[in-house]
């Protein structure tokens, strides 16, 4: 089965158009009579997409199992934003609260419980519906998109340069991913860029990975080890801060940081970080009660994994082959990709555990390849349709820019998250409802990023 | 066990900001007073995203780490509106958050405060403008006290903020 990357709707000329994009396919289908067929029953995360077709274009979807709204919550008025008649400026009246349908599982003593979108926690919004029966999960559903921000419609009519500055605060944690994939649209990159760029993208999986690793036995109640991770990632930021002046590298992907005369602290932070992950590895993996709660806890299968497209560390820690990094240019920098078997924390654990290192080693080989250069500037991007893949800290990430008379007409991005989101209900069923903020942070998605 | 007491020691106290622990200790009588006066001698805050990139969120969940050690200074992060006596809200607050936003405030127990963070709140800085799903004008749905800018701040400026804020804004 190929896999569904992505299916959005876009204007060609003043027809809508739709765009199905899978793994070594891109289909396009003109929309006729405002309707287009569901195939949510063959790709299960085609629901996402579809009903966010909806929301947006106002587009019917035939033979949809789920008719519901995505985007628009219960006090959003019925629009069609991504229209070309409507205009961004508009303001929106608050309309009468309409209930949502959740998910709910029936039957004798079966109860649901709410979660969010506020959180107990530092996090972002989002809201978990769980159907218990008693502390097992019977089913979960995902709501999302309290933090839809228009970001599609913001970047239309803007040239490539205007909308950089956007496209690096989509998603804090998947910055200088998000700004790779515009680069890579936006004009040819020499080669000490590419390498430059990698060197970042590597140092901010770091950041993710690290914090990761402190937060998943710490939501498994082991907390010495998130002082431990919390270090690490705190030291992976303040290089990224020397290297790029920014803490998460916010706008620092499309100039020369002269990465190269910082050599020493960079090759420094490698030895210290390889030193502190052989102890911490060997530390962590003898906490026996840590791995009992690790262990088989949120598994998913392989089979699920593949039918829903999942990306990233959920692909990989199932013995999913799957990492845009598996390349070439990669490779000749000592990439390898991790692989787990069994599909659950402990496995995305692990996973994350052996990234750290790779990644490490790769700055380690990349930074002696690494020469001054110097960046033009402007674009050599002609108008036409221009996509690009790039794997951020949490997956991979798909990028779809049309741009006609020099400015962006379609502006298209799904985020790993929007994928990875609509298979975490797989991991639940086999688990108490205890389980579940250690499945969720062992996957730690993004929740701006699949918003927009 | 016994390896992680072992690092512990060789690690020593990461804990840093000297110069502005001297700094703090000055303040610190006046503070201790204040806050115990005003805050039952320790101070909640209770952070809501509405919208934000959640690099505001990553740099608060930073304070906590063994470099900045937030609960020394007897400030804590708790888990419910109900039990905060700051709001922290950072984001561009969106169509689809204003209304859990201005909820979370009336849960608040008086007196209450809220502090904005991040550069998102204040759209005029913001790299994001005013359109039909970012209804933005925190301000002027519940009453902002204090504002701490960057995109995102560093933990140090939001220690400092904080700070800055207990001595000359509260009453």
């Amino acid at each position: 089965m190929d896999r569904l990357i992505a299916r959005f709707v876009q204007y060609n000329d003043d027809k809508l158009e739709l765009v199905d994009v899978f793994e070594n396919s891109v289909e396009k289908k003109s929309i006729k009579d405002n309707t287009i067929e569901s195939i949510s029953k063959r790709y299960p995360t085609a629901r996402w997409f579809e009903r966010k077709i909806k929301d947006d274009f106002g587009v019917k979807i035939d033979k949809a199992y789920d008719n519901r709204v995505l985007v628009h919550h219960e006090r959003f008025p019925h629009v069609n934003p991504m229209k070309k008649e409507f205009d961004i400026k508009e303001e929106l009246k608050e309309v009468d609260f309409i209930p949502y349908r959740y998910e709910v599982v029936g039957g004798d003593g079966v109860f649901n419980v709410s979660v969010g979108p506020i959180h107990a926690g530092i996090i972002e919004p989002g809201h978990f519906h769980f159907s218990q029966a008693g502390e097992q999960i019977l089913h979960l559903e995902v709501r999302h998109f309290y933090k839809y921000r228009g970001i599609e419609k913001m970047c239309e009519n803007k040239s490539l340069k205007e909308i950089e500055k956007i496209v690096a605060r989509i998603s804090g944690n998947e910055s200088v991913a998000y700004q790779i994939a515009l680069l890579n649209i936006k004009q040819n990159i020499d080669k000490n860029h590419k390498l430059q760029n990698a060197i970042l993208l590597e140092l901010e999986r770091l950041v993710h990975h690290f914090t990761d690793i402190g937060f998943i036995p710490n939501d498994g109640g082991f907390a010495a080890a998130l002082t431990m991770g919390s270090k690490y990632a705190e030291d992976t930021k303040r290089l990224l801060e020397i290297l790029s002046g920014s803490r998460f590298g916010f706008d620092s992907v499309f100039k020369a940081l002269h990465v190269e005369r910082k050599k020493q602290e960079i090759e420094e932070y490698v030895s210290l970080m390889s030193k502190e992950m052989e102890w911490f590895e060997d530390w962590i993996v003898d906490i026996p009660s840590l791995w009992d709660r690790l262990d088989t806890t949120g598994i998913i299968t392989q089979k699920e994994a593949l039918n829903y497209g999942c990306v990233g560390v959920v692909a990989r820690c199932c013995g999913i082959k799957r990492d845009v990094r598996d390349n070439e240019f990669y490779k000749n920098y000592g990439y390898e990709m991790a692989q787990e078997k069994s599909g659950d924390v402990a496995a995305r654990f692990k996973i994350r555990l052996f990234e750290i290192k790779n990644s490490l080693l790769m700055i380690k080989n990349m930074l002696k390849d690494l020469k001054s250069f110097e960046v033009e500037n402007g674009t050599t991007c002609k108008d036409g349709e221009y996509s690009s893949f790039v794997e951020s800290s949490i997956g991979e990430l798909y990028m779809y820019i049309k741009v006609k008379d020099g400015l962006v007409e379609r502006f298209y991005v799904r985020d790993p998250s929007f994928i990875n989101w609509q298979g975490l209900h797989l991991m639940m069923p086999r688990d108490i409802i205890a389980d579940f903020p250690l499945i969720n942070k062992s996957c730690d998605l993004s929740y701006a990023g699949s918003d927009l | 066990m016994i390896r992680f007491w072992e690092k512990r020691f060789t690690n020593r106290i990461l804990t840093e900001n000297l110069e502005f622990d001297k700094e703090l200790k000055s303040i610190q009588k006046e503070l201790k007073s204040l806050i115990a006066k005003k805050f039952a001698k320790s101070l909640s805050i209770r952070m809501v995203d509405c919208g934000s990139c959640n690099a505001c969120e990553s740099e608060c969940n930073a304070l906590s780490n063994p470099y900045y050690n937030l609960d020394r200074l007897g400030i804590s992060f708790v888990a419910s509106p109900r039990h905060a006596d700051i709001l922290l809200v950072s984001g561009v607050n969106t169509f689809n958050m204003n209304h859990h936003l201005i909820d979370a405030y009336a849960q608040m127990p008086s007196p209450k405060y809220v502090i904005t963070i991040g550069d998102c709140t204040k759209l005029e800085d913001s790299v994001f403008d005013k359109n039909f799903a970012i209804v933005g004008d925190i301000d002027k749905k519940i009453p902002v006290d204090y504002h701490i800018q960057g995109c995102p701040p560093t933990p140090d400026e939001i220690i400092r903020g904080l700070l800055d804020f207990l001595t000359n804004f509260t009453h």
